[in-house]
């Protein structure tokens, strides 16, 4: 997955394309897995310092982060 | 309107008043009593010579002058080929992000306006959600104490009497090296010393017998691993010399060495560090810095010969009047250097603590030629670009923040640490840690408040700035007699242990709780403030 817009500067954004990339196509196919009539929508991952969205696509990957006020 | 006199009536006055005034000159004359009758007299002619020069006749001489005839000689010359050659760099693509075209491309346009809702409700969602309140993921076992997983000694240095100088962590942080040597020497020693690893991952670690030894011919004072090598060792000798050790190969580990010629330092070299070459990011050099004032880059070459590549020379005469620095009456005397640390954002910048107390900041692109008459192969330049406020007493240490751009530590002699920022000469805050000396500082490479101090009651201090700025957070006592503790090193890959080594030749592997090794979650931003306001 190449990057085609970006607000963080190229290397993060080259980072988190191809890990989250193949994180959400890892979480689809378990949602395939489990339920076969079922696809995944959306994925959200909730660390210590951040929330990492993703909205996944069949051709394209939207990722937000956000730093939820503490 | 006033009408101009007429010149005719003016002359008229005066001519009428002419003979009325010569008629009465005359009358005057003649006036009073009977003077003696005008007689005539004939004087002598007086001639007075012309001295016009007409009449002087013309005296002249004729002389002439010519200029020599100038030499003349006809030569050509003619370039016989030539040839022309052009050549353009082209400005380096950013990596793998394709340049954004005029018209958004339809697809891309229809998938955000498709997820462009869902996503603006989850962020708002988030914005308000507490269904994270207070939930903490412990990954893994929690530490409450600081304990003491290692005591590592080697025996025949400890029944010499040798301090331990210096300790270092390798590339992959399962190696620890000691350097022996003493730190209180003041002239000359011919001691033997040694340089001691010990494998901690290795079952079977025997405490009292490290996994190499090396047997140096002078005292060690310092060492730093290859960041990239695992087993390549780079130490600096009380002589001055600066080899680079192979632990891989037990029975001829020296690799490298400077040897004893005009360029190696003349002092005591206090520090070493590898530092990667500017084009070739995966060979690195070696810097060493000592108390002569010099600061040499060197360079590995066949043949086992570490060659000058660059050096800097510290001169008091060359030092920016940041602030005041007493300045000795003549001549050039160098700055003893005795600790130096490069900036984690910028591979240039560097700071240099000296003898002198003051810790100065300094760029390797320097250009200025330093004033001093050390020979040299290499031309020294004079590296210092800003002087910070002085310690009373010199400075042993000093330590660039991993997190921050401009803060750095640094700990002297005179039991103060002084937290600086580039930007300014005045240190934003000083500690006391300890009555006596202070031998080592580091900042801890995974919290950003936090740091180690190495004092000269035998202790190690752990500071967290975040929850107390006025006294260590932990005080852990290395030493039972009070000895001091004369250095300490953070393990970067495994980051809870944490080295120290002092002067009855123990070196000590701590286990810091995990408070200290998991960050909390504003840290970054309360170390910007820190930066900025200084420590509440």
């Amino acid at each position: 997955m190449i990057p085609i817009r970006t607000t963080l500067d190229n290397s993060t954004t080259v980072q988190y394309a191809g890990l989250l990339h193949q994180l959400t196509m890892k979480a689809k196919s378990t949602v395939r897995d489990i339920d076969p009539q079922n696809d995944l929508t959306f994925l959200r991952i909730r660390s210590k310092k951040h929330e990492i969205m993703v909205a996944p696509d069949k051709e394209y990957l939207l990722i937000v982060i956000q730093n939820p006020c503490e | 309107m006033a009408m101009p006199l007429s010149p005719w009536s003016l002359r008229r006055a005066g001519s009428a008043g002419a003979p009325a005034l010569a008629a009465g000159r005359a009358g005057g004359v003649k006036g009073p009593g009977r003077p003696a009758p005008l007689l005539d007299e004939t004087l002598g002619v007086v001639s007075v010579p012309s001295q016009w020069r007409g009449v002087q006749g013309i005296r002249g001489e004729t002389k002439s002058c010519q200029t020599a005839s100038i030499a003349t000689a006809e030569a050509s010359a003619q370039a016989q080929t030539h040839a022309d050659a052009q050549i353009q760099t082209e400005t380096p693509e950013p990596v793998a992000v394709v340049p954004v075209s005029q018209h958004d491309n339809p697809r891309l346009v229809a998938f955000l306006q498709r997820v462009e809702a869902m996503v603006t409700r989850e962020l708002n969602k988030n914005w308000q959600s507490h269904a994270f309140d207070g939930f903490v993921v412990n990954w893994t076992e929690p530490q409450q104490t600081v304990s003491c997983l290692h005591t590592l000694g080697y025996p025949p240095a400890q029944g010499q009497g040798l301090h331990v100088t210096s300790i270092s962590w390798n590339a992959t942080g399962s190696v620890l090296a000691c350097a022996y040597g003493r730190l209180d020497d003041g002239d000359w020693s011919t001691l033997k010393s040694y340089v001691c690893t010990w494998n901690l991952d290795r079952r079977g670690l025997n405490p009292r017998q490290p996994s190499v030894v090396v047997e140096v011919p002078s005292a060690v004072m310092c060492l730093a691993f290859h960041p990239a090598q695992p087993s390549h060792i780079a130490g600096g000798l009380y002589s001055g010399e600066v080899l680079v050790w192979d632990v891989s190969r037990p029975e001829d580990p020296l690799l490298w060495r400077t040897g004893l010629t005009d360029d190696t330092h003349t002092d005591p070299v206090y520090q070493v560090l590898w530092l990667p070459e500017p084009r070739h990011s995966h060979h690195f050099q070696v810097l060493s810095v000592a108390t002569d004032g010099k600061v040499l880059l060197w360079q590995g070459v066949g043949a086992g010969q570490l060659q000058l590549s660059k050096g800097f020379a510290l001169v008091v005469q060359q030092l920016p009047r940041s602030t005041k620095v007493k300045k000795p009456p003549r001549g050039e005397t160098e700055v003893g250097v005795t600790a130096v640390a490069f900036s984690s954002f910028d591979p240039n910048l560097f700071v240099l603590g000296t003898e002198g107390g003051f810790p100065l900041k300094c760029s390797l692109a320097a250009e200025v030629l330093a004033l001093t008459r050390m020979p040299s192969s290499v031309s020294l330049r004079a590296p210092v670009q800003f002087t910070f406020s002085p310690h009373g007493g010199p400075v042993y240490s000093v330590s660039c923040s991993p997190f921050h751009r401009n803060l750095f530590l640094s700990a002297g002699t005179d039991g103060h640490v002084h937290l600086y920022s580039m930007l300014q000469a005045q240190p934003l805050t000083s500690l006391q840690l300890s009555q006596k000396y202070l031998f080592a500082v580091r900042w801890s490479p995974v919290r950003p408040l936090v740091f180690a101090a190495a004092s000269g009651e035998g202790e190690v201090q752990l500071f967290d700035l975040q929850k107390n700025s006025q006294k260590p957070t932990v005080s852990i006592a290395q030493t039972q007699d009070g000895s001091p503790v004369y250095c300490l090193e953070f393990n970067s890959q495994q980051t809870q242990l944490l080295a120290a080594g002092d002067a009855k030749g123990t070196v000590k592997v701590w286990q810091l709780s995990t408070a200290f090794t998991e960050q909390g979650p504003r840290e970054t931003e309360d170390l910007d403030q820190l930066a900025v306001e200084g420590a509440t």
